[in-house]
């Protein structure tokens, strides 16, 4: 019997941005229930990858697989089954939480009925309730990041792409939002990308360490508990090669 | 459906801002002075005792210059209308937002275009709407009028395609109006030396938007004037959908 394939899977993928390599033949894979930690230090190409896998830019080289299927030029299966928050939570300041998620379940094509269970489905589940007729615009960075968050599973996807998910929160928004990962798990798979060990050790059970535009570690966690400090310091310390 | 979803919350967006709104008024309100002027002028060069028609009648002498004025003031305005239609998105990384929603770029530049192509039509309908309440008094060429009502939404389309698509090429919503201004007054001035000189426009005169709108404000709607405005919409949005179907290969 054929092995089911990854839920997301990167083979050599590679970008330039600018003349220089930001990428270079990236590959890792990411199963259902596995929520992956990105790693690296900043212009690692930790966004790129992130990017890519959400469909924003299209690599040079390698491709994209979602469940098997090469994602990177059917805008149809990145639509349905990725849902994608950025580092800064692109949200439209004058509209009210309830119309910026409206709209956005608009643009996803979700029916009127299905917009109603969405919405009221994400608005408790992300405990936004309170601030559906409050202005995008007026709203504290946690609070957008949950309303990023609501955007990103309206159409409950399959893979939750999250870029720097908790930059910037105080350490009760930290623990809310591992504690949320922790309930998003079930049945989909989860990438997010962070500079903080901390973090991606409590968060995550898999993770990959990005230096110099390429994959320098992809293992368990479970694995290198203890011992990620050491090793993600040993390799960030490594120069950079020359090669653009 | 995406590129209405785009137009949707683009209108939303600006029925809520100040900005749009406070230009809109000043717009509305240079023209209702610029009618009132029109109309007081046109009133002293009425005959005082009855006769037979004689002379350019309302639509002439006051309808078309007024519409000519309104797009005169559209060369100013529709650039700031359009300037932040796509080169203020990319650094809010909204853009980015609309293409992982799987919007095509197509969708998004014309949803873009739509939400501000109804605004834009909105004010020449309010516009349109001053001289229409002397419809009953004055017996206008109500062909004449349509006439030049459909030319002067057409020029306007033109205009905030032009607009959008500088959008597009810029990151800085102040460059795209810049261009979108330098670019309309262009195609306004193109042919003003050969028009003051007396002599034929030629080719200048075939680009200049002057050249279509004057026959429509006379009651000649051409097919050709129509062909222009339309080569010029489709240009343009083809040149910004083609620069934000490249934002993914560029980065």
């Amino acid at each position: 019997m054929a092995a089911t394939p990854a839920l997301l899977e990167l083979v050599s993928v590679g970008r330039r941005l600018a003349g220089r390599a930001v990428l270079r033949d990236v590959s890792f894979s990411l199963r259902r229930d596995d929520v992956l930690g990105l790693l690296g230090v900043n212009g690692a190409g930790k966004s790129t990858t992130l990017a890519i896998i959400a469909g924003v830019l299209q690599p040079d080289a390698g491709s994209v697989l979602i469940d098997g299927k090469n994602a990177t030029d059917d805008v149809r299966t990145m639509r349905d089954r990725i849902g994608w928050v950025p580092e800064s939570v692109p949200l439209w300041p004058e509209l009210t939480v309830i119309e910026a998620l409206d709209a956005c379940g608009r643009l996803r094509g979700l029916s009127k009925p299905a917009r109603k269970t969405a919405l009221e489905r994400e608005l408790a589940r992300l405990e936004l309730t309170d601030l559906a007729q409050r202005l995008c615009g007026q709203l504290s960075l946690g609070q957008k990041r949950r309303v990023g968050l609501a955007q990103a599973l309206l159409h409950e996807p399959d893979l939750l792409v999250l870029d720097e998910p908790g930059n910037g929160l105080d350490p009760v928004q930290a623990a809310q939002l591992r504690e949320l990962i922790g309930k998003l798990k079930p049945g989909r798979g989860i990438i997010l990308s962070s500079h903080d060990l901390a973090e991606v050790e409590a968060m995550c059970n898999r993770v990959v360490i990005l230096h110099d535009s390429r994959v320098r570690l992809d293992a368990p966690l479970e694995t290198r508990r203890g011992k990620l400090d050491a090793q993600f310091r040993s390799i960030a310390a490594q120069p950079a090669s020359a090669a653009a | 459906m995406s590129a209405l979803a785009v137009a949707r919350i683009d209108l939303k967006r600006l029925a809520v801002r100040p900005f749009a709104w406070t230009l809109a008024g000043i717009a509305l309100a240079m023209m209702a002075w610029q009618f009132l002027l029109g109309l007081s002028a046109f009133m002293h060069a009425q005959p005082v005792v009855p006769g037979p028609a004689a002379g350019p009648g309302f639509i002439d002498a006051v309808v078309a210059p007024y519409l000519l004025n309104y797009i005169q003031l559209c060369l100013v305005i529709v650039p700031l209308i359009t300037m932040q239609a796509l080169a203020g998105e990319r650094g809010a990384q909204r853009l980015a937002l609309l293409t992982a929603s799987g919007a095509t770029a197509a969708q998004i530049v014309l949803g873009k275009f739509t939400a501000r192509l109804v605004f834009l039509w909105l004010l020449l309908v309010i516009v349109a709407t001053m001289p229409l309440v002397l419809g009953g008094a004055t017996h206008p060429d109500w062909g004449q009028f349509g006439a030049a009502l459909v030319a002067s939404a057409l020029c306007v389309a033109a205009l905030a395609a032009i607009g959008v698509a500088c959008s597009a090429f810029t990151p800085e919503p102040a460059l795209a109006a810049t261009a979108a201004l330098l670019i309309g007054e262009g195609l306004s001035l193109i042919d003003a030396g050969v028009r003051i000189s007396g002599g034929e426009g030629g080719w200048l005169g075939y680009l200049a938007l002057h050249t279509h709108l004057a026959p429509a404000m006379r009651g000649l709607v051409r097919s050709e004037d129509i062909v222009y405005f339309l080569i010029i919409i489709v240009l343009a949005l083809a040149l910004a959908i083609r620069r934000i179907a490249a934002e993914r290969e560029r980065g």
